[in-house]
């Protein structure tokens, strides 16, 4: 045996804890001022899933841009009071939460219970802490759609309670897609406690959204939000939910509005092709498409307005729900609503609020 | 033409026709199709509302149905007694009995009566 002490020892695996803060300071123009307004700080110390680079081209606050308060995914935790604060800021009288961080869970490929702890922890925390039906305050209760004994689980826990008023599905991720007859259980479920279906996008880890290799989050921003929605929504149309659970309320939400005549036009084409593949559904799958719900935020304000006219009329005003995506960058207020001007102000107050007030039981 | 009724055109014997096969004939201005399926016979204009396609030309089968029997169930696929025809260009298909589209019963192709007489198959043009 030899003396290490004596001995020339190398290492050959060194692992220095570096930090995107120290390391901008040295990294080429324009990349050292992207990161140093980034806010990452000593973000990419621990080992999270996505530290090398603690964002994707989906991170909101990339560059440093948008600086309103909330407008990015936080670092501190939320806190309670805050909800009515965004509420005043936009002059809402009630809103629907939903988790930001469930949005990810799509995400999640290991087989662990992690999403089924969250989901339920989420329901008892949001009921402790935050939610105020007195006050307008409303959730929806994350579905952990993956395991259906959890889901039931939850459901079962919010049917009763009426600061939950709804179901949510975060459409990226979920293999299979929606319309699978494994989700049956849970919409047979939502339908008896006459609970709509809220399938709210999501695109954390946009980098690989679709496919790798895009650059920036205008591109896997536009894309991943629409690929998200628009493949649930052909699943959950082609596989005849509707006929299945016929009072079954569905709602997709964040993806816009002029999405959906293209997609459903798109659909027709195939569907006139080749029915046989749809065998549940008695006429175009766009007839029931357009029977969902849609929220409208980001709306498409700088369409042209005959585009938005007739996205408008094809869905219809009494299927359109308000939605601000608060606090996140791309909020919509709802003078996006009350200022188009092929509305009416029955149409304003439908999408604002009458609409949600027949859906979600408000 | 039948000597008895001057708006039926004359097709072809009964004995010329194989279950799913077709012949055309001329009627007015338009193009029909006359098939046979299950023994029976029907006419069709032979001109795919889609794109003009020759849908009598295509495929005969029984149309491919599915039945949702019960939550979590793989829907249950099988083929029904109702007879379609596809059009050989891009697969529109219509009911036999009544050119009505198989996921659109909006969509028709118009049909035509098919008499037979002495053996001889005619499609009344009608008036």
């Amino acid at each position: 045996m030899i003396d290490p002490t004596e001995e020339r020892v190398i290492d050959c695996d060194w692992h220095y804890q570096d930090s995107f803060k120290e390391i901008a300071e040295y990294m080429p123009e324009p990349w050292r001022t992207k990161y140093k307004r980034s806010g990452w700080d000593d973000a990419g110390v621990k080992q999270n899933v996505s530290s090398f680079f603690p964002t994707s081209t989906g991170d909101r606050q990339n560059y440093g841009k948008v600086v309103r308060e909330h407008s990015n995914y936080p670092d501190e935790p939320e806190e309670p009071e805050r909800v009515r604060e965004g509420m005043d800021f936009l002059d809402i009288d009630d809103s629907l939460q939903i988790s930001h961080l469930a949005l990810a869970m799509g995400g999640v490929t290991a087989d662990d219970e992690r999403v089924q702890a969250f989901t339920k922890g989420y329901v008892e925390y949001m009921r402790e802490e935050v939610l105020d039906p007195d006050d307008g305050v409303y959730g929806l209760a994350m579905i952990p759609y993956d395991d259906i004994e959890a889901s039931l689980e939850i459901l079962e826990r919010v049917e009763d309670d009426e600061a939950f008023v709804g179901a949510c599905f975060v459409t990226a991720g979920a293999p299979p897609p929606l319309g699978n007859r494994k989700y049956d259980p849970i919409y047979e479920r939502c339908e008896e406690m006459d609970y709509p279906v809220v399938y709210h996008t999501g695109g954390s880890g946009l980098d690989e959204y679709v496919r790798a290799g895009y650059q920036e989050m205008i591109e896997t921003h536009t894309l991943g939000f629409l690929e998200s929605n628009m493949s649930q929504i052909v699943s959950v149309a082609c596989q005849g939910v509707p006929e299945k659970y016929p009072d079954l309320d569905i709602v997709f939400m964040e993806s816009g509005v002029t999405y959906i005549p293209g997609l459903v036009s798109r659909l027709d084409e195939e569907y006139l092709k080749r029915p046989e593949e749809a065998p549940l559904l008695d006429t175009r799958p766009s007839e029931y498409i357009t029977d969902f719900y849609f929220g409208t935020q980001p709306l498409e304000v700088s369409a042209r307005n005959d585009l938005l006219e007739l996205c408008f009329d094809m869905v219809g005003t009494d299927r359109m729900l308000y939605a601000s995506d608060y606090p996140h960058w791309d909020f919509d207020s709802p003078s996006i609503i009350n200022d188009l001007p092929m509305l009416d102000d029955d149409d304003r107050r439908a999408i604002l609020a009458g609409n949600a007030e027949e859906v979600f039981g408000l | 033409m039948s000597g008895s009724d001057s708006s039926l055109v004359e097709v072809g014997p009964v004995e010329e026709f194989e279950d799913g096969e077709h012949q055309l004939v001329d009627v007015g201005r338009a193009e029909v199709g006359v098939v046979k399926a299950d023994g029976e016979f029907y006419a069709l204009r032979n001109q795919c509302p889609h794109d003009g396609g020759p849908v009598c030309q295509g495929p005969v089968q029984k149309e491919l149905l599915g039945e949702f029997t019960g939550t979590g169930e793989r829907i249950e696929q099988y083929y029904g007694d109702e007879s379609i025809i596809s059009c050989p260009w891009h697969g529109w298909s219509f009911e036999l009995e009544t050119g009505k589209h198989i996921g659109d019963d909006r969509i028709q192709v118009p049909t035509y009566e098919v008499v037979v007489e002495d053996g001889v198959v005619y499609v009344d043009g009608g008036d």
